[in-house]
């Protein structure tokens, strides 16, 4: 049963990226153009039509200009506009297409245009040194941790519960990086075998290089309309009904590693407004935001696809695959084309609207879809926003 | 709560650290690096936009009205101060030997303008030249 009775209908009509890659030579915001310029291009619109802005980014430090949605906005059409910068760490991706949601939903505006930007490569040694400021200072920093260390223990302590085995987790990245030989914005195609990723390096046990995506430098752009505007530019709108976000215990000591609740609460929000009730029988593609590969495999759990413990037996079944009941990850995800935050979980919603609009190429799964969700994950490691889309 | 206390550092249970990073590499983006490459030819450059016939100074890959890709253009127009101010003290609150002028310079018939070390009588409106093409630039009162 749907309840967003009350909500303007809210569309997507045009989308853009620019290539996913390392040490890009444009800058934040000529990248911010370049993507906002293509979204402007398919959805037919120009700037004028444009009524408000929302810019996506995570912190400050990586691009190294603080005070960064005030910097974007030139890039991103928000000179003399109404623009907001929503940020939620790494969940920041999906909730520009939510926060832009709700400007057009409420009927604050018709027409928004949405952009998330970052550029990892200016920070040096490597961009992980701006995270030393996440840590409590005075119990945790004192360590000197890494995220990769976090994620390795949640990792472990997924495995410890249900079971998995690290050479079945490697299945993701084996197929998300095959997925992504068909994106042409990608920057880490691959065909590589589990043992591939079981022999790279090892970064902090149990997390091997290829079990990570890539440092990369991207931008990515979606216009979203009110109806009467989505009517008037395209006979195929892809909707969005559904929206989620939801902040966990911000101390990630204070949560349980091997479930991402953060993300079961989010995903119910989304359902509830979609009027999904079987999210493993009603959604026909998905995108749920996968840093690590066995991350895909924590979020399918949380949205409720998979049962506890059981989305590792549902991947080896092939429900995952580009030709399976449930494709997850066509784009070829982060692992596969590339992690600039922002812009990789706003990569993953424009996936599933190129799905859904049946113009994502050589990406496009094989069954006839109707109902995608894509979903982001971060902040420190509590947060998580969700979409669903049909057409 | 203390309201009314003092906190001294060397009382108070703290821990001392340094968390940045070490370094940040900046790219000058597209437009940047005409505009940079021009500098070292003693040239000013900006873009002209196709659609509305703006120019914009320094150089942007893009018009931001109306968001189509520019050209780039030498800027020949009269350059003129905007407006100018006058630093007595450096950041660290030390006292300069002499007051440093700075200002906005702009150029006739473009959008946008140069921040530069002023030298000589400065004026409002009044007509600059070039003297180091430089980061800043630095101009002569005419
Ligand atoms: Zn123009």
């Amino acid at each position: 049963m749907k309840t967003n009775l009350f909500y303007r209908r809210v569309a997507v009509i045009g989308a853009g990226l620019t290539l996913f890659k390392r040490r890009i030579v444009e800058t934040p915001r000529e990248m911010s153009w370049v993507a906002a310029r293509k979204a402007l291009d398919e959805a037919g619109l120009e700037l004028k039509d444009i009524d408000c802005v929302v810019i996506g980014s995570a912190p400050d430090a990586f691009d190294g200009v603080h005070m960064k949605g005030e910097y974007l906005a030139h890039g991103s059409g928000g000179v003399r506009k109404m623009v907001s910068r929503v940020f939620v760490g790494g969940a920041t991706g999906v909730m520009v297409p939510i926060s832009a949601w709700y400007h057009v939903a409420s009927g604050l505006c018709q027409s928004v245009l949405a952009v998330a930007e970052e550029k990892m490569s200016p920070a040096r040694p490597h961009p992980q040194s701006v995270f030393r400021y996440i840590w409590d200072p005075i119990t945790e920093k004192p360590l000197n941790p890494n995220l990769i260390w976090i994620f390795a223990m949640e990792m472990h302590r997924y495995m410890y519960v249900n079971k998995v085995k690290k050479e079945d987790i490697a299945l993701v990245s084996v197929k998300n990086k095959r997925n992504a030989i068909n994106n042409p914005y990608a920057q880490a195609p691959a065909n590589i075998t589990v043992d591939d990723v079981l022999k790279s390096e090892v970064l902090v046990w149990p997390v091997n290089l290829l079990d990570v995506s890539p440092v990369s430098d991207g931008a990515a752009a979606m216009v979203i309309t009110s109806e009467d505007i989505a009517r008037r530019y395209t006979d195929t709108p892809v909707w969005i009904e559904g929206v989620g976000w939801t902040l966990d215990n911000t101390e990630w000591t204070g949560r349980e590693l091997a479930y991402p609740r953060y993300l079961e609460h989010a995903a119910r929000m989304a359902y509830k407004m979609a009027g999904i009730e079987r999210p493993n029988k009603e959604l026909d593609v998905i995108e749920p935001y996968d840093p690590f590969d066995y991350k895909e495999l924590h979020h399918i759990e949380g949205l409720m696809v998979a049962k506890r413990g059981e989305a590792v037996k549902m991947l080896k079944e092939g429900v995952f695959d580009m030709d399976g009941d449930i494709p997850s990850s066509p784009s070829g995800g982060l692992l596969g084309v590339g992690n600039p935050i922002a812009a990789a979980g706003l990569m993953k919603a424009i996936s599933i609207y190129w799905q859904l609009k049946g113009t994502a190429g050589k990406m496009q799964v094989k069954k006839p879809v109707h109902t995608g969700l894509a979903q982001a994950w971060g902040d420190l490691m509590q947060a998580s926003t969700v979409v669903v889309m049909r057409n | 709560m203390s309201w009314d206390k003092v906190g001294r550092e060397d009382k108070l249970l703290s821990w001392k650290d340094v968390m940045e990073a070490e370094e940040y590499v900046y790219t000058v983006g597209y437009a940047g690096e005409e505009f940079f490459k021009g500098l070292k030819e003693g040239k000013i450059i900006g873009s002209k936009c196709p659609k509305c016939g703006k120019t914009y100074v320094p150089a942007t890959l893009y018009c931001e009205d109306c968001f189509v890709e520019t050209s780039t253009v030498e800027v020949k127009g009269r350059a003129y101060l905007d407006s100018f101010t006058i630093i007595y003290k450096d950041s660290e609150g030390n006292k300069l030997e002499s007051p440093q002028v700075i200002g906005l310079v702009r150029f006739e018939n473009a959008k946008g303008g140069l921040l530069a070390f002023i030298e000589g009588e400065p004026k409002l409106g009044g007509e600059v030249e070039v003297i180091a093409y430089d980061v800043p630039l630095k101009v002569r009162v005419k």
